[in-house]
């Protein structure tokens, strides 16, 4: 199979070049091979005006070509001096170590690009964005003119996301090329200069993001949201819509699905519940059938940690869980499933499915007892369920027996689902479902979920990402350090569940969304 | 397509293709330089000497797909020995009754085993290393080293050494495992949710499976199946000490790992396992059968087992070795 064929990119120093397109479009292909990891068949690669013959990963490092993964690469027990040093340092065996020279060079490069971390602490104590920013670093460090960043923020709160947008803009001054990877739309219309889009292994085009005139100070708060249609008026050149266009060569409605359905019965509901070990307290909420229910909080607010409460992984300590009125406890997923009890979790390829194992395999993982009664492996039952959902959920694979892992993000996604759904739930908890999912999928399990609440299902949907959040929900809890401080209903303002994950206060909160309101 | 879709599964067939023809070519060998390798007797005799390693490296299999391993099966063998021959010699049972009392002892084993793993999450690794001494010292305590159980009754040592139907007695019991673990592992919910927890505990526990009682079974059928080795194993040389299977978990991890099961756990088939108990089976005896070898087979078996064991597992990555040398040597010149 090809991957790529024809593509034509092209890097300016100092400016923020946004690579997009589908899961398999073959972004990654292209930076293996602007990274040297793979080498092209065809075509050529020039720096600098030189043609480089042969890209092998350690010219690439010489040519200054750096990228930073969405997970970064630190060994977590050494400390950020250490991580620096290594990268950086000669790798003779047995060079003597300078420790001054080696902290004084971390701290310089730290300062560089702005970043407040000391030099001295454990990588493992410092969050994902702080980790990047180490990253940078290193490249920044090793001279680095081209710096590729693989989806750098699918995994940051909207405050570190500011944070990593002033060191990407500060590179670009200085004159680095950047590629920028994101399935964030708003992001590119922010950060990016000009947008690439692949789509099946070709370049559809490349676009002006907008008519810059200046740098905007991205202030770390909830003002931020508000920038982003705002600046979308701005920028003639470039749509949303065009863009999803370019991506996926059919128009896609980004608008999310409306909801049909009325609140039924409650399924579920939550009195009180707390759990130590998980730091959840106190949690109070009804889930009803037919709804949707979002999630929303900045990461470590507990949301995660309430839907491992639910689910029997961490088991509640106090406080009361009622299914349809009745009372129940729950202690592990065996006794979820047994309730009817559902759980997506966030880490796809740790907890959502097994890579290794066939589709199939995957997906009748949770009614063994219900598929296999006599505890033998009926294979034709469990190929036909399996198809069943392949079809249902439009899932794109070679069949049954594929492993989960060769399968792209969001069809591993619908897998994850479709594992739920075999067990007929009655409330189903969706965490990030469309994390890392490029947006024709995204927009598909939108449908999915929708069509689920339609018939009857009670879901509830932890997401970071905002507009999917009041897209989707017919009420949005928001939590708060372990608590669940507000419910808004479905379509409130992002900056209103923002402000409440923030802790401001809701009257100051009401008012500054009025003030806003009148402004534009 | 077809190449990704059975990846795994393909990677296993040639593995056990690859072990197919080393046992031929042993065979081959030892039929043309030793000297009567291939009569009925030594035919039933190689059997009759790798019913316990066979036995073992069986219920070895599935822990070592759940990523798990157990180190603690040869002591555990040893103890069982001994509790039989106590059983029978000093509470006077009659060689039944003690061999259902030893099972239950094997069962009770594997259950401290697994009480230590699930319970207290501790790595199978650091259990069994522990329980390795604990069981092979309970087995010196007992006898105080010296004891030996001898002079059992006729029809006990006819297990050992006996035939059913022209097959060794003993066989018959190894081939009855062999069905029942294979039916296990390859045809049960068992089989399914021991893969997943190899390739993935924690994936496992979010698909809702069963994990603690899954590792649970594994450990004590293991011990189970121990505690009947070591019935055989006291039969066929007619006497029980307390170094009775010393050095064989390691001989049955051998198997199973020559038999084509990832010791990082999922991968893995019970067939690769009784191809690999072959293998060394024949190794072993053949040695002792050829002229040359035959006054230091015990030393030449143990480092033609580590030839054997790199060969098997080197030729199943030969085509990544090949593709590697040829991309070095081509971005060399640039």
């Amino acid at each position: 199979m090809q991957a790529l064929r024809g593509v034509s990119f092209d890097l300016r120093a100092g400016e923020v070049h946004a690579l997009l397109g589908e899961n398999g479009a073959g972004k990654s292909t292209l930076i293996k091979i602007i990274t040297g990891a793979h080498q092209p068949d065809g075509g050529t690669i020039e720096i600098d005006g030189r043609q480089i013959a042969h890209l092998t990963p350690a010219v690439a490092h010489q040519l200054g070509i750096a990228c930073i993964y969405q997970q970064p690469a630190l060994f977590p027990d050494l400390t950020v001096t250490e991580n620096i040093g290594i990268r950086l340092e000669d790798t003779r065996p047995f060079a003597c170590v300078k420790w001054t020279t080696r902290r004084q060079h971390a701290a310089e490069l730290l300062q560089r690009i702005g970043a407040d971390i000391s030099p001295d602490a454990e990588v493992r104590s410092l969050s994902m964005p702080e980790q990047q920013l180490v990253e940078i670093a290193c490249a920044i460090g090793a001279g680095a003119r081209i710096v590729i960043m693989d989806e750098p923020t699918a995994s940051l709160t909207q405050q570190e996301v500011g944070l990593l947008f002033a060191v990407v803009r500060e590179l670009r001054q200085s004159g680095v090329g950047v590629i920028y990877i994101s399935h964030r739309l708003e992001e590119i219309f922010e950060l990016a200069d000009r947008v690439t889009v692949l789509r099946d292994g070709e370049t559809v085009g490349t676009r002006a993001v907008k008519c810059r005139t200046g740098f905007q100070p991205v202030a770390a708060d909830s003002h931020e949201f508000a920038q982003t249609d705002d600046r979308q008026d701005a920028c003639p050149t470039l749509t949303e819509t065009e863009l999803i266009r370019l991506m996926v060569g059919r128009e896609v409605s980004n608008i999310y699905p409306p909801a049909e359905s009325d609140a039924g019965d409650v399924v579920l509901s939550l009195k009180n519940l707390s759990c130590a070990a998980g730091g959840v307290k106190n949690v109070s909420l009804d889930l009803r059938a037919g709804e949707i229910v979002g999630l929303a909080g900045l990461i470590g607010a507990g949301r995660t940690e309430l839907a491992r409460v639910l689910f029997g992984i961490t088991p509640a300590d106090e406080g009361e869980m009622l299914l349809y009125g009745k009372l129940v406890t729950i202690n592990s997923p065996q006794d979820a499933i047994a309730h009817g009890i559902g759980y997506v979790p966030e880490d796809r390829r740790r907890h959502g499915v097994i890579l290794e194992m066939p589709i199939a395999h995957n997906v009748t993982m949770a009614i063994h007892r219900r598929l296999f009664p006599r505890i033998w492996i009926r294979s034709e039952a469990e190929r036909s369920l399996t198809l069943e959902y392949i079809n249902n959920l439009d899932v794109k694979t070679s069949g049954p027996a594929a492993a989960a892992g060769s399968l792209s993000g969001g069809n591993q996604q619908k897998i994850a689902l479709a594992r739920w759904l075999a067990t007929k739930p009655k409330l189903l908890i969706l965490d990030e479902p469309t994390q890392g999912v490029d947006v024709g999928a995204k927009s598909e399990i939108h449908k999915i979920i929708r069509r689920l609440a339609k018939e009857g299902l009670a879901v509830l949907m932890i997401s970071s990402d905002l507009p999917e959040i009041v897209g989707m929900s017919d009420r949005v809890a928001v939590m708060r350090s372990g608590t669940i401080v507000e419910i808004l209903p479905g379509g409130s303002d992002s900056h209103e569940v923002m402000a409440a994950a923030l802790g401001q206060r809701k009257e100051l909160n009401r008012r500054d969304a009025e003030t806003r309101r009148t402004v534009t | 397509m077809n190449a990704d879709k059975h990846r795994w599964k393909n990677i296993l067939a040639r593995h056990e293709t690859i072990l197919v023809i080393l046992l031929v070519i042993e065979i081959c060998y030892f039929q043309l330089a030793g000297i009567r390798f291939g009569t009925a007797d030594n035919e039933a005799n190689i059997v009759r000497h790798s019913v316990e390693i066979g036995l073992l490296a069986l219920v070895m299999t599935p822990i070592i797909l759940t990523g798990g391993i157990d180190l603690s099966v040869g002591s555990m063998l040893g103890l069982c020995a001994v509790l039989f021959g106590k059983f029978w010699r000093d509470a006077g049972m009659p060689p039944w009754l003690a061999g259902f009392c030893t099972i239950g002892i094997g069962a009770m084993c594997g259950g401290f085993n697994a009480l230590l793993i699930t319970r207290l999450r501790l790595p199978p690794l650091i259990v069994t290393l522990g329980t390795f001494s604990l069981f092979r010292g309970l087995a010196e305590a007992i006898t105080r080293g010296v004891d030996a159980f001898t002079e059992f009754p006729d029809s006990f040592l006819s297990l050992g050494n006996g035939t059913i139907w022209g097959l060794p007695t003993q066989a018959w019991i190894l081939l009855a495992v062999a069905i029942f673990v294979w039916l296990l592992v390859h045809r049960t919910t068992f089989g399914r949710s021991a893969r997943a927890i190899g390739f993935s505990p924690e994936g496992a526990r979010y698909a809702g499976l069963p994990v603690e009682r899954r590792l649970a079974t594994a450990y004590i059928l293991a011990g189970v199946v121990v505690a009947i080795a070591s019935l055989t194993y006291t039969s066929r040389l007619g006497t029980a000490k307390a170094d009775a299977g010393f050095g064989y978990e390691l001989l049955a991890i051998t198997a199973v790992v020559l038999g084509g099961t990832s010791i990082f756990g999922g991968v893995g088939s019970v067939h690769g396992t009784l191809l690999g108990v072959a293998a060394l089976a024949v190794l072993t005896n053949g040695l002792t059968r050829v002229p040359a070898t035959m006054n230091m087979a015990g030393e030449l078996s143990g480092v033609l087992t580590g030839v054997l064991l790199i060969v098997a597992l080197a030729a199943g990555s030969l085509p990544k070795l090949i593709r590697l040398l040829r991309r070095r040597s081509r971005s060399k010149p640039a």
